[in-house]
């Protein structure tokens, strides 16, 4: 599973970090987000789910894995 | 205006919903109207206030407050139709836009990347021992006796003292910034107070514009200092514009957190198992419960918007010059985002809300609310885990057509032990701290944490 976000949407609301905190780090200076890394780790994809649901832009994006 | 257009304006204005929100009514049938709202007509043309759209649907809302032709801008010399956030119209404004907030790209964007390294979520951060003090400090003032004002004894003081902080004002005046921008927004126009108000009001801005006359010759570091220090090629910003965006700072730290805090433990009070059961699982409630108290109580519930061109949203034409009234109340409450929408759930997942609005314009501020709005509630439910509060004395504003807020929350309980010095000796110190640490420098400046000695 992979997860971006895009920088254009996201305005700072933080609850992507709030929600998944090992996965979304925030700009020390607006505190926009990123994506610690693209490819999310088996035990942290439910939350990174969670994550782009709760995000008010609908910033995030997620590519699930295609068997 | 040919009549071809008065045809097409009556077919796009077909819906349409008599939408009042600065009655009273709409504070008390507040769920029926979204309801009805969301049912019929999620984006309406109101006659209300010399006629404007209203924008209730979450789908709408999102869409709206993120159209290039939505504008926020206040024209000040009113010969365009760009009249800012209020509707309707502000006659208090007195020739000040309201900071950034009545400002669209690039203005806006210049203006706000100078307060974003003293507002992002690490800048605020270093703020919290700060704050927990000041909490801790009108706690103690009210332990021993049992007895509290929420609003007047707590929730009304720590975001002053925190703004001014950030600002660089002196602490001890918070009591002359906090009274008039309360009252500014839960007294009308038509009131016998409003004189009074006015008055404090023009106390407060005069007490204002004598620090930023301070802070230009000596400066001090904080948001006043970050404004004077602005260049917009080459030349400082008007003063006019700092002030308004000074006021906006106030207006915004103050009234909105107040609010959020009242509601959040009034509710609490009358649901004392979920309190319970957010108090004993604070690890993992109290991130979801604070969105979900934003989410249903949404402190502002709306903002003004103009048309800057023809576009069409969500199905709906709208066109140049035309006013919207877009509520993040509203869309708050929309069934197809939040499942049972008029319930609190503490622990609601996917919760998108709107209570910071949506795009650009993002609560600046919203990083201090949380934090703000936190360390007041968990002192309260460790210090006073029983309180009662007295609905015979809790006073809701009467509208909520500006802010959804309260002037009283009475509450009785267990009586406990001090912890520390009383309010004026710890601002004292409070004061202290702030000066001999600076901070109210930006995140770029100082990384590092308050010390409360």
């Amino acid at each position: 599973m992979k997860v971006s976000v895009d920088q254009q949407r996201c305005q700072g609301h933080t609850l992507c970090s709030m929600i998944a905190p090992d996965s979304f780090r925030l700009d020390d200076i607006d505190g926009h987000s990123s994506p610690v890394s693209a490819v999310v780790a088996p035990g942290q994809q439910d939350l990174v789910r969670e994550a782009a649901r709760s995000c008010p832009e609908q910033a995030i994006f997620i590519e699930e894995e295609t068997p | 205006m040919s009549v071809d257009d008065t045809v097409a304006d009556s077919d796009r204005r077909k819906n349409r919903y008599f939408f009042d929100r600065h009655s009273a009514q709409y504070r008390l049938q507040f769920e029926q109207i979204t309801e009805q709202m969301h049912a019929t007509c999620p984006v309406a043309w109101s006659d209300t206030y010399g006629g404007h759209w209203v924008a209730a649907g979450s789908r709408e809302v999102f869409e709206l407050a993120r159209c290039p032709q939505v504008s926020n801008h206040h024209d000040l010399t009113g010969q365009t139709p760009f009249k800012g956030i209020s509707i309707p119209y502000a006659k208090r404004v007195n020739g000040v836009r309201g900071g950034i907030l009545e400002m669209d790209d690039p203005e806006h964007r210049v203006y706000r990347n100078v307060l974003n390294p003293y507002l992002s979520p690490a800048a605020v951060k270093r703020w919290e021992p700060f704050i927990d003090d000041v909490t801790r400090a009108c706690l103690d003032e009210k332990i021993e006796n049992g007895r509290i004002d929420f609003v007047d004894d707590l929730a009304n003081i720590v975001p002053a003292v925190l703004t001014l902080a950030m600002l660089g004002v002196p602490l001890t005046k918070w009591a002359i910034y906090s009274e008039p921008t309360h009252a500014a927004v839960y007294t009308p126009e038509d009131s016998p107070e409003i004189d009074q108000v006015i008055a404090m009001h023009r106390q407060m801005g005069l007490d204002l514009l004598d620090n930023m006359i301070q802070i230009r010759e000596h400066p001090r570091p904080g948001l006043v200092n970050a404004l004077i220090q602005l260049r917009i090629d080459g030349e400082p910003a008007p003063d006019l514009e700092i002030m308004g965006n000074l006021g906006l700072i106030i207006g915004g730290g103050f009234d909105t957190t107040t609010a959020l805090t009242a509601h959040s433990l009034e509710w609490l009070s009358q649901h004392p198992g979920q309190r319970e059961l957010l108090s004993t699982q604070r690890d993992a409630l109290l991130n979801p419960a604070t969105e979900e108290f934003l989410r249903f109580f949404t402190p502002a519930p709306g903002d003004g918007r103009t048309f800057s061109g023809d576009v069409e949203v969500a199905g709906t034409h709208f066109r140049q010059g035309e006013r919207l009234w877009i509520s993040w109340a509203m869309a708050n409450r929309d069934p197809s985002v939040f499942a049972d929408p008029h319930e609190v759930v503490l622990d609601r997942k996917g919760n998108r809300h709107f209570s910071f609005g949506i795009g650009v314009h993002r609560c600046i501020g919203s990083n201090v609310a949380r934090t703000v709005f936190k360390s007041m509630l968990t002192a309260v439910l460790d210090r006073m885990p029983d309180y009662r509060c007295d609905p015979g004395g809790t006073v809701h504003y009467d509208t909520i057509g500006v802010i959804q807020g309260m002037r009283h929350l009475p509450a009785t309980f267990t009586p406990g032990p001090r912890v520390g010095a009383g309010l004026p000796e710890t601002l004292a110190k409070l004061q202290r701290v702030c000066d001999e640490q600076g901070l109210a420098r930006p995140i770029t400046e100082r990384k590092e944490a308050a010390v409360i000695d």
